[in-house]
């Protein structure tokens, strides 16, 4: 029987303070990541998962971290989603990463919810995927602890999800960061998303990314989220843009072909006759914005 | 499997032996008796629930119990202080922002930890910040007054927010 207010299932913790110890306790058949929580105890709740172990990282000081590497950004598994937003590197490096996730849940969500979380939740519909797909992020996944150590990997994020709530992630990984490439010179980024009233889940987002040489588009990459079984890229307008000179219309057209790209069902959010029709807009909305941060007119 | 912890409420220590699935809103209300803590929606949606945790706004209904273990817990009953009201607890009954209740300590402890933050805040920084507490009164138009007299007033009387 499912519960809002207590959990019945049993299940056991360990609370390590050193990833190896980390990777060591998820070595082990139903064992699972507990970060933030704010899906999985909900997920436990209404009977959606049924873990025999949860493995909580946040008290992990090696995960906890958000910074710069070389040109690059790495945000750890246990930086809170509130810690990011108010980040100056973030914030003055990745605007559209703040905005994206400035509209995750209320004040409390955002102080618990990790942005590692938010992927390895895989949710189609989830707010940072997109603009972390447009910022092409990639994401460090470490296991296979015993006498070799600790193994670790990156992987483009766009590689990472395999469907609705499934990722790549075997028994014994975890996602230890996410990397951000820093932007170039004359780039620009932004996100948009369509959802009922704020708190709510999307009902479709999308975020884009340009590159500018002069008036063309010299590098373009878009993602939406909740159109498909997971959040995609949209491979026919990206090629349909790439070097193109921008004229008034090169967006809006562009944008046109975003149903060559996406997949979307009806469910309790949305039709899939509405998210087509306004996956375009969207789009285009996105690369107006990410222009005129790039610094075209 | 019990785990022995520790919690840090309202500055005062208690040592427990939880489960892991036991939920820090529970441990507060049914074996500590701190009632003041709401259960609401319990999915994370109403904010009634909530605490300050290391002086963060947290959902306590989201919370396992065993990991908030050598926190510090502030729930409305730590607010008032020595038989006085916190401001922001005096400002909600004079500017009338309580209708049923329900929704007030989670309410005020989102607008406590906005206010340690940042004493001056404008109204729409406080709608911000109090987004995810749900008032189904509807008293909203009072409650972003009452927390914007609170923060006038402690910053009036120059005290210090506990």
């Amino acid at each position: 029987m499912s519960s809002t207010r207590v959990i019945s299932l049993d299940f056991e913790c360990r609370s390590p303070n050193k990833l190896e110890d980390a990777l060591e306790a998820l070595n082990w058949d139903g064992a699972q990541v507990l970060a933030g929580g704010t899906d999985l105890v909900n997920n436990i709740k209404i009977n959606l998962t049924r873990p025999r172990r949860l493995v909580y990282v946040l008290g992990i000081p090696e995960l906890d971290f958000i910074r710069v590497e070389g040109r690059s950004i790495s945000i750890g598994a246990a930086a809170r989603l509130s810690d990011i937003e108010h980040n100056r590197q973030v914030v003055s490096r990745f605007p559209a990463l703040v905005e994206a996730i400035n509209v995750i849940g209320g004040t409390q969500i955002r102080n618990m919810a990790t942005l590692v979380g938010n992927l390895c939740n895989a949710s189609p519909g989830a707010d940072t995927p997109p603009i972390l797909l447009a910022l092409d992020a990639e994401v460090e996944i470490c296991g296979g602890i015993g006498g070799a150590g600790i193994q670790s990997n990156r992987l483009p994020l766009g590689g990472f999800f395999t469907g609705p709530k499934k990722t790549v992630l075997k028994q014994g990984q975890m996602v230890r960061s996410v990397v951000l490439p820093s932007p170039p010179e004359h780039s620009g980024a932004a996100f948009r998303r369509l959802a009922r009233v704020s708190l709510d889940i999307a009902k479709i987002n999308c975020a884009a990314f340009i590159k500018r040489d002069g008036d063309a588009v010299q590098e373009v990459r878009i993602a939406l989220g909740s159109v498909a079984p997971t959040p995609v890229r949209t491979p026919t307008i990206e090629k349909a843009l790439e070097g193109r000179k921008k004229s008034d219309g090169l967006f809006q057209e562009a944008a046109e072909l975003v149903e060559e790209d996406i997949a979307p069902i009806d469910d309790v959010r949305s039709t899939a006759e509405y998210r087509r029709q306004i996956a375009s807009l969207l789009v285009r909305e996105a690369l107006q914005e990410a222009w005129k941060r790039a610094g075209g007119k | 499997m019990k785990i022995p912890i520790t919690l840090k409420v309202n500055g005062k220590e208690y040592p427990l032996e939880v489960k892991a699935n036991e939920i820090l809103l529970n441990v507060l209300r049914d074996r500590l008796g701190l009632m003041g803590t709401k259960y609401g929606c319990g999915i994370g949606e109403c904010g009634a629930c909530t605490v300050l945790l290391d002086g963060r706004a947290i959902l306590s209904c989201q919370t396992l119990a065993f990991t908030a273990d050598g926190k510090k817990i502030t729930t409305i009953e730590g607010l008032e202080n020595d038989g006085s009201l916190h401001p922001l607890q005096q400002a909600f009954i004079d500017e009338g922002a309580v209708q049923c209740g329900y929704c007030t300590p989670g309410m005020i402890l989102s607008a406590k930890a906005l206010l340690d933050i940042n004493s001056n805040p404008s109204n729409q920084e406080i709608k911000q910040a109090i987004r995810g507490n749900l008032c189904r009164c509807t008293g909203y138009t009072n409650i972003v007054r009452a927390i914007k007299t609170a923060s006038e007033k402690i910053k009036n009387e120059g005290r210090k927010v506990k």
